[in-house]
């Protein structure tokens, strides 16, 4: 991330996203208001692509920054090197979009340390601004500047979850998986393989997904789908694609990946 | 007086059963049937009684009345495994099933050691459940019976599956016929009605002849014909059909799959069948193309030229075409209707009518309660808008009610349900409560919606009921009931109870009582340790990766090394003319968790025999691993009855450490009384609340809804359950619960909201999720 100049975040091609319903109206209203995005959504359901989608339409540059428990403030904001015995300051990914009215993504927020978190909440009301202490700096956003994170409901896990003061300077957007139609024709672009042929394996994905009330973590994800479908389109046996896609990467248990195994035989 | 033969068999029972379990009349019957035996005998039986004994003591004293015979006919490896069934059945479905299984053992045993069983339905239940839940969309219940079938909520599968040598073959039987059944409910098999029944019936029956008098409308339609057998096996032809067509197309790798299977069945049917009876040709036909895997088509001929499957789905298009093959059979008055392939199933036309005036019913209390949870707030509201105003101090109480009440079924309480969208769609997403418009949650309206499907149109009576159970009247006896002892109580541990009739707490409303338990000594510790040993030990091992997981904290003042990173920083921080910093050090994190956790058992009267078995065998496995991760924990199980006794039991307090002790606690727990969730949930989060952690566990376990023994139930109990757990989630606790009831799904995320509990289905996996849960939960 770091050394990468600006001009190399710039998304250049369309990116492949299929609009669901509001999705794009509402981003784009929330760009255009500076209000920063929160995306929520399962694994899987087109939270980043979305992301690059939008930078796209914006024509601003996606700075995406996937967060994880050793992330530090510096890390996000930037820190002094030492070069040939000079000291030269280096932005960090925040910094960089910020400085340049960039869009800046922060992929899983929830897995970042509180205490890092909280660099963000001025940038995320209506100061805009993030201070950069090294420097004794205040940058002020440009208004094409953008925050968004994202982050997944679905984990359990207590330790994770985002404060409630983060979260209220949102506007909130829910990915969800899309409707069987879209859904079919995400994977019938992305995989390039029949409509038919995606058609089926979305049939597979809600015969996963409605196991969730049984014992299934997540079912699966879109993105599981377009595996299964290239390595169908690859000439690998249904049968066998659908089993290394799907049913031994959703669960260990026994009985459910053999259930999902018959699911599997039942359409191929 | 008691020969010393006798002693000799007491000394060796007391070596497997501690004396103080047993009382005199145990230790006389157990001799009493071991002396006439064999030594050999003797050891086997005993042996088994180590087994049996702790598990229940009264399946122990049965065993020991059947084991005489059953050694009569088993060796040593089969008397064991019959033993293993034994108590399979009694954890499966209790005391009184075991005691059958154990008096039928030819029957039950002895023919699934011959092999002759085939494959059996037991055996496979759990991954069918999970395949017909994932092809379904929904659950079925799977139960056993003679053919298959389905009431449309059960799916009915023979007990065992005998047909093919090997298991897996046998399987995909299982899985045909299943999603045969499932698919027979998606083309509608037992289409309850049709919207032009006389026009149909006028159209289908001979001038003259009267519609028959029967609930239902497939029978009435049946009953039309002169010979109602032939009409049923037509219509069922029909819609197998239909079925098949279905399966093709939406699961096509097991029909191509079944084909051996269909192959098998038309050599059968062929060998066997009277060519000249009444649909053999035509199911051959079906089988003949199923066996090839091709495209299904009706018979050609009349059947072709008469009947129209793309029109099925539209009302009654089904009935003139069986209506038709009817009348082109009475030109073949002798002939016997052919038995239909075994795979195709009955059908249920009573049960599914039956289940389905149930599910109406089940919807309608639904729909009605939780409507009246819904317009509680704004009835209270208009309650008080009308009081106030008119309530002159002349009044007496009761004047002012009736008042209140008028104003509420004055002018048009929620008459009009807005109905949007199409009709065959119909969603009702408001009503209307006098002027004020009430919007209805999803699961109201997917409730409402049912109903329209069902019934045509949401009854003004539904709406009529919920507002009355809203104004209280309907719960008016069970207030009153309350009334003699309604009073505050006084003293310690009180606490209040929700009452969401009067959306207000009834206050000091609970007593609880702390309670020691004294430790038991046993069997149950060692056996289940060594029982449980791998799982342990595993446990022990990816706990312990979550503790030791090398957790340095950089950037510290001082600490174990240099943090390098920051002393590049400090370093060039300097240079660039900032004051360096000082933290320049990294630290081991020891106590990075921090986490408090609460273990909260229900020790219900219902958790008896094998659920108790299981929670005290999970609290074992969890303490063992816990040990291994260093999380301060605490266990305590709760029951009591009344508002008066509310009981915990405490097994481990927040800091104790885990000893003899402890465990003898754990083993000590047995099944008490009743359910009141709401008191300890108060009680415990008050106490985490002055336990010092970063993270707060309250984990509940349980078997059923909360209820207790006066008018703690229902709506009341989940209730204040729920209250509860929203004042413990208020005061930075997170509850979490895992439930071993199946009906959980639809209450439990009300209770604890999505994402906070686990439903576990097979109580034998408790000890092993248990820990995973809590690894999840805390990773």
């Amino acid at each position: 991330m770091q050394g990468k100049r600006i001009e190399e975040h710039f998304i250049e091609t369309e990116p492949y996203y299929r609009v669901q319903g509001q999705e794009l109206t509402i981003a784009l209203a929330a760009h255009q208001h500076k209000i920063p995005l929160l995306l929520k959504g399962p694994t899987g359901s087109g939270k980043s692509r979305f992301m690059q989608y939008l930078a796209w339409k914006l024509g601003r540059p996606l700075i995406t920054v996937s967060c994880h428990d050793d992330l530090s403030t510096s890390d996000l904001v930037g820190r002094y090197l030492i070069r040939g015995g000079e000291t030269v300051w280096l932005d960090g990914p925040l910094t960089l979009a910020v400085r340049h009215g960039g869009i800046c993504y922060l992929d899983e927020i929830v897995e970042a340390r509180k205490d890092t978190t909280v660099v963000i909440h001025p940038l995320a009301d209506d100061r805009r601004e993030l201070p950069i202490e090294k420097k004794g700096e205040i940058l002020s956003a440009p208004p094409e500047f953008m925050l968004a994170l994202s982050y997944n409901p679905g984990y359990q896990s207590v330790v994770k979850d985002l404060k409630p003061s983060t979260r209220q300077r949102f506007i909130a957007l829910e990915l969800a998986y899309p409707s069987p139609d879209i859904e079919a024709e995400i994977v019938q672009h992305e995989a390039g393989v029949s409509r038919s042929e995606a058609e089926k394996l979305v049939h597979l994905a809600e015969m996963t997904r409605s196991l969730e009330d049984a014992g299934l973590q997540e079912g699966a994800s879109t993105r599981l789908l377009i595996h299964a479908g290239t390595l169908i389109k690859s000439g690998i046996p249904p049968r066998q694609a659908c089993k290394v896609t799907i049913s031994e990467t959703l669960s260990d248990d026994h009985e459910l990946v053999a259930a999902i195994d018959e699911m599997i035989s039942s359409l191929y | 007086m008691p020969s010393s033969a006798d002693h000799t068999i007491l000394a060796r029972v007391t070596a497997i059963i501690p004396e103080s379990e047993l009382n005199s009349w145990e230790q006389e019957e157990l001799v009493e049937c071991l002396a006439p035996l064999s030594g050999r005998q003797q050891e086997l039986i005993l042996h088994q009684i180590s087994v049996i004994w702790p598990v229940s003591h009264s399946l122990c004293l049965a065993f020991l009345e059947a084991a005489e015979p059953a050694l009569a006919c088993l060796d040593a490896e089969q008397f064991a495994a019959w033993v293993r069934a034994i108590l399979h059945r009694y954890e499966a479905r209790g005391l009184q099933e075991a005691r059958r299984f154990m008096a039928d053992l030819e029957s039950h045993f002895i023919c699934t050691l011959k092999g002759q069983s085939g494959l059996l339905l037991s055996t496979i239940k759990k991954r069918l459940d999970l395949y017909l839940r994932g092809v379904a969309g929904r659950p079925f219940v799977l139960e056993e019976a003679t053919l298959p079938g389905t009431d449309t909520a059960a799916i009915f599968l023979p007990r065992n599956c005998t047909l093919f040598g090997d298991d897996d073959a046998n399987f995909l039987v299982y899985k045909l016929m299943a999603s045969l059944q499932w698919a027979f409910v998606r083309v509608n098999l037992y289409c309850h009605e049709v919207p032009n029944e006389q026009e149909l019936f006028r159209k289908v029956a001979r001038p003259g002849s009267v519609p028959p008098d029967q609930p239902v409308f497939l029978n009435r339609f049946f009953n039309l014909f002169s010979r109602p057998g032939r009409a049923r096996a037509i219509y069922h032809f029909l819609q197998t059909f239909s079925a098949l067509c279905f399966l093709q197309k939406k699961l096509p790798g097991l029909m191509a799959d079944s084909t051996a299977y269909f192959q098998s069945v038309a050599a059968e049917r062929a060998a066997t069948m009277e060519p000249q009876s009444l649909l053999a040709g035509e199911y051959g036909f079906l089988l003949k193309q199923l066996s090839r895997n091709l495209p299904l088509e009706l018979p050609p001929g009349p059947w072709r030229r008469l009947c129209h499957p793309a029109s099925w789905d539209d009302s009654g298009q089904i009935f003139l075409d069986t209506a038709r093959i009817y009348a082109l059979w009475e030109e073949k008055p002798d002939q016997e209707v052919a038995r239909p392939p075994w795979f195709q199933g009955t059908l249920q036309v009573e049960a599914a009518h039956a289940r389905r005036l149930a599910r109406r019913q089940e919807v309608e209390q639904q729909f009605i309660e939780a409507l009246a949870i819904r317009i509680l707030p704004a009835l209270a509201r208009k309650k008080e808008a009308t009081q106030a105003p008119e309530a002159t101090p002349a009044e007496t109480p009761q004047q002012a009610d009736s008042a209140a009440d008028l104003s509420l079924r004055l002018p048009t309480p929620q008459n009009e349900p807005e109905k949007t969208g199409p009709d065959h769609n119909q969603v009702v997403r408001h009503i209307r409560l006098d002027d004020e418009k009430i919007g209805l949650d999803s699961k109201l309206q997917e409730l409402g919606r049912e109903i329209m499907d069902d019934l045509g149109h949401l009854p003004q009576l539904y709406l009529d009921s919920a507002e009355k159970m809203a104004a209280g009247r309907s719960y008016a006896p069970n207030l009153q009931t309350a009334g003699p002892e309604g009073a505050p109580l006084l003293g310690t541990n009180l606490y209040d109870e929700w009452d969401f009739r009067r959306q207000g707490f009834r206050h000091n409303w609970c007593r609880l009582l702390e309670k020691e338990i004294q430790p038991c000594g046993g069997t149950f510790i060692a056996a289940t340790l060594n029982q449980q040993r791998g799982v342990i030990k595993q446990l022990k091992r990816q706990f312990e990766q979550m503790r030791s997981h090398p957790r340095f904290l950089g950037r510290q003042r001082d600490g174990d090394d240099i943090d390098l990173d920051a002393l590049t920083e400090a370093v060039a921080d300097q240079r660039a003319g900032l004051p360096p910093s000082e933290r320049l050090f990294v630290r081991q994190l020891r106590d990075q968790r921090d986490i408090a956790a609460l273990f909260l058992v229900d020790i219900s009267s219902s958790t008896e025999g094998w659920v108790g078995k299981a929670i005290k065998e999970s609290l074992l496995v969890m303490a063992e691993a816990m040990e291994s991760l260093g999380d301060r924990y605490a266990i305590y199980g709760f029951s009591g009855m009344r508002r008066t006794r509310s009981e915990v039991f405490r097994v481990k307090e927040m800091d104790e450490p885990y000893t003899e002790t402890v465990q003898g606690r754990i083993a000590a727990l047995s099944p008490k009384e009743y359910t009141r969730m709401g008191p300890p949930i108060r009680h415990f989060s008050k106490m985490l609340a002055t336990v010092e952690a970063r993270v707060r566990l309250l984990i509940i376990l349980t078997d059923g809804k909360p209820e207790d023994y006066d008018d703690y139930k229902g709506e009341y109990a989940i209730e204040d359950t729920r209250h509860a757990l929203v004042e413990a989630k208020n005061s930075g606790i997170h509850p979490f619960c895992l439930t071993l009831d199946t009906k959980a799904p639809e209450y439990i995320s009300h209770l604890f909201g999505a994402a906070n509990y686990l439903v576990i289905d097979d109580v034998k996996k408790l000890p092993r999720r248990l820990p995973d849960m809590y690894r999840l939960l805390t990773s």
